[in-house]
């Protein structure tokens, strides 16, 4: 028997499971620099919110598909059409948490959220509204006091042993809007004394896994330095065009995670090349704008909020084909 | 003369899977026993039948008459005896009317005389009576292609070959460079275009270096695909855009198909019908990948003997992989626009489940017409088809294949928007 169907008959090989694998390879030297710099406690982290996201996917597939028993075969079913973005999911979550082991409920709680109610109660792949990892950190965020105690980077922690010299402080940004940066741009490059979440501090290392993302296609490079650029030179200007707060305000708090990678999640961002453009031009008016106002870091809302607007911008761009534009031109003549 | 192409439009980069048969020259397909001539080879109405059952015929006499003002005569790819005249299956799971014509042992020509130094009309009528249509694939018939409504001021001969796996204008442009050179003439003339040019994909350079020895401009393009489709061709050669929904006579260009204007040589000079082309055999499920000079009615068994029989093959296709139709057996006939028939493994046609679309625009970022597809396969799904065309734009879509090949999800894009497409026409 010969297979029918439609043309074209051979396909890529890009699948969106070795997209979302190329996304975890990415997010490893963040990874990395996060246990380094926050110890154990970031590792533990990490671990809870990578198996909730997981198991809560996988409790979601039994529940949908009315698996009450089974052994071997459906865990070989399930790890068939495992797509690997509830591990996205789950570690980007916990790379945007604080590493407070108290709080070892926390990416737990986050994680299932995410998946759970965020993706899965949505459709599932493809079929979220916002982002799952963002809206988990927000759900954290709002409900847990924890979220806001940001320890420090401390490279020596795990050096010396002496674990419990990791203290608890204001983040870099905080101190940067009461108009007294106190960190210079290198130690917030590097990360090394920033005070804030667990993959947000290294910016060295997201520029890495920024930068293996564009060579392997995944994103495209423009739209996270759109980002990043726009919300620079917007703090600049809001501050009275003192570009002394230019470095500062791109490489503080969770701005370089969110532009690489949160922002960049396909399924929350417009489809078309314009609507990205102008997606990732209002995240930036609206971060810079809302830090000023706030006083807090507000990455993550910012991001929340546009995704409720993509949609928007989805309807307001329509395609024009090859060819359309001369078609125009002639009937202004 | 080397002229350096535009900046071409996105499209993307397939793996060619050429290597099997560029360097083969094309063999004489071993004369079949039978032959089944579909009287619908072209666009347009399908040709009258001019022939009864049991009349025998010489080889090139004409079988049936074009009918209609878009239509193309057919003439016997074989001397024999006109067995049949019936519908048979089409290889696609559809009939089509066919005449059957048994080979005679011996084989006797009945081509027109040649013509001697021939005026533009002559040229004209003669690419007529040979029943010559374009063999890029469309198939749209010549002599109606060349009264374009408007004057046109380029020709340009399309020798991309941009579809992976096919060779057969590749080893054509090898063979018959000079055939070629001379067909483009006569298209010139019956034009009245001064200016030629033939565009040849970067990863055939001996073609290019052949061709930019002539007093012809020759356009090496970027291996792409779909450098070789119409509008995207024309804009690389000449920076002119086809308004959408217009003609490339509008843009003041003619496209002709490199085999194409070797039938116009062929027609011209001997006075020979269209009644062979160059058909390339290849895949990985094929014993031994060949190019072969079939007469117009061949069936695929005698193809498939010819090259040794298949191996794991899955999938049987007429045409190139991205455009061509998958075949339900070995029904299928050579017509006057088959490129290739392609026998493919599992692996090569990486068939897996469609998974939910995660909206990453590799289909939009691909689309040479800068489409999309996404959004109508949505709209489509969801039936709504005024939405697929409004917000996917379906109606300017060229059906290059481009969105389903590069969708990671395994979505059926081109699927989809064919759908869109025939709905919108039917209710329209």
């Amino acid at each position: 028997m010969r297979i029918l169907s439609s043309a074209p008959h051979i396909r890529t090989r890009r699948t969106t499971r070795s997209i979302m694998l190329d996304v975890l390879i990415a997010l490893i030297p963040a990874t990395v620099a996060g246990i380094v710099f926050f110890g154990w406690q970031a590792a533990v982290f990490i671990a809870i919110s990578l198996a909730g996201a997981v198991l809560t996917e996988f409790v979601w597939y039994l529940i949908e598909h009315k698996i009450w028993r089974g052994g071997r075969q459906v865990l070989a079913d399930w790890a068939k059409q495992f797509d690997c973005t509830s591990l996205v999911t789950g570690l980007l979550l916990a790379l945007c948490l604080p590493a407070n082991i108290e709080g070892w409920y926390m990416p737990l709680l986050g994680s299932i959220f995410a998946v759970g109610v965020v993706k899965m109660l949505f459709g599932g792949t493809g079929k979220n509204i916002v982002n799952p990892a963002i809206a988990g950190r927000i759900f954290l965020f709002i409900s847990f006091v924890l979220m806001t105690v940001y320890p420090e980077a401390n490279f020596g922690a795990i050096a010396s042993g002496d674990l419990g010299s990791v203290t608890t402080g204001a983040t870099q940004l905080h101190n940067l809007l009461e108009h007294a940066p106190t960190l210079s741009a290198l130690d917030l490059f590097l990360g090394t004394g920033v005070a804030g979440c667990i993959g947000e501090t290294c910016k060295l290392a997201l520029l890495v896994g920024y930068l293996y993302l564009c060579v392997r296609g995944v994103i495209k490079w423009y739209l996270p330095l759109l980002y990043i650029g726009v919300t620079g030179l917007f703090a600049v200007a809001l501050e009275g065009f003192d570009f002394t707060f230019f470095l500062p305000s791109i490489l503080s708090g969770g701005l370089i995670l969110g532009a690489c990678f949160m922002a960049t999640d396909y399924v929350t961002t417009p489809k078309s090349k314009l609507g990205n453009v102008l997606y990732f031009v209002a995240l930036g008016l609206l971060t810079a704008g809302l830090r000023k106002a706030t006083g807090i870091e507000v990455v993550s809302f910012c991001i929340l909020l546009m995704n409720f607007l993509v949609f928007l911008i989805d309807l307001a761009i329509k395609p024009r084909p090859f060819g359309y534009v001369r078609e125009k031109k002639e009937a202004k003549k | 003369m080397i002229v350096k192409p535009r900046a071409s439009l996105r499209g993307i980069s397939i793996p060619g899977h050429k290597s099997p048969t560029d360097r083969l020259s094309a063999e004489r397909l071993p004369l079949p026993a039978k032959v089944v001539i579909p009287l619908a080879q072209s666009i347009g109405a399908p040709a009258q039948p001019v022939v009864q059952i049991g009349q025998s015929v010489l080889r090139g006499e004409r079988i049936a008459s074009a009918s209609g003002a878009v239509s193309a005569s057919i003439h016997a790819g074989v001397a024999g005896t006109v067995k049949a005249i019936e519908a048979r299956p089409d290889g696609r799971g559809g009939t089509m009317e066919c005449i059957v014509i048994e080979t005679a042992q011996t084989q006797e020509d009945a081509f027109l005389p040649p013509l001697q130094d021939p005026s533009a009309e002559e040229i004209l009528s003669r690419i007529e009576e040979c029943g010559i249509v374009g063999m890029g694939g469309a198939g749209f018939p010549t002599h109606v292609k060349l009264r374009p409504p408007v004057p046109v001021d380029t020709l340009i001969l399309n020798g991309a070959e941009c579809e992976p796996y096919l060779t057969c204008d590749d080893v054509l442009m090898q063979s018959k460079h000079d055939e070629i050179l001379r067909g483009a003439k006569y298209l010139a003339k019956v034009l009245n275009v001064q200016h030629i040019l033939i565009a040849i994909e970067k990863n055939k350079p001996q073609d290019i270096e052949a061709f930019s020895k002539s007093d012809i401009d020759v356009v090496p393009l970027k291996k792409k695909y779909p450098m070789g489709a119409e509008k995207q061709l024309i804009y690389s050669c000449t920076g002119r855009k086809v308004p959408l929904g217009k003609l490339p006579a509008h843009a003041g260009v003619i496209v002709q198909n490199v085999a194409t204007a070797f039938a116009v040589c062929e027609a011209v000079e001997k006075g020979k019908p269209l009644i062979e082309r160059i058909v390339t055999v290849t895949g990985g499920g094929i014993m031994q990948p060949k190019n072969l000079i079939c007469p117009i009615g061949a069936p695929l068994s005698a193809l498939a003997e010819a090259c040794g029989g298949e191996r794991e093959a899955v999938k049987l296709v007429s045409g190139g992989p991205m455009t061509g139709a998958a075949l339900t057996g070995y029904n299928a006939v050579v017509t006057k626009t088959t490129g290739g028939f392609l026998f493919l493994t599992r692996d090569e046609t990486n068939t897996q489940e469609p998974t939910p679309c995660i909206n990453c625009g590799r289909c939009a970022d691909a689309c040479p017409m800068k489409l999309m597809p996404m959004q109508t396969e949505f709209y489509t799904n969801a039936k709504e088809y005024e939405n697929a065309a409004r917000y996917g734009g379906v109606l300017a879509c060229i059906e290059c294949g481009v969105c389903s090949y590069v969708c990671p999800a395994r979505r059926p894009l081109a699927q989809a928007i064919k759908t869109a497409k025939a709905e919108l026409r039917r209710k329209s």
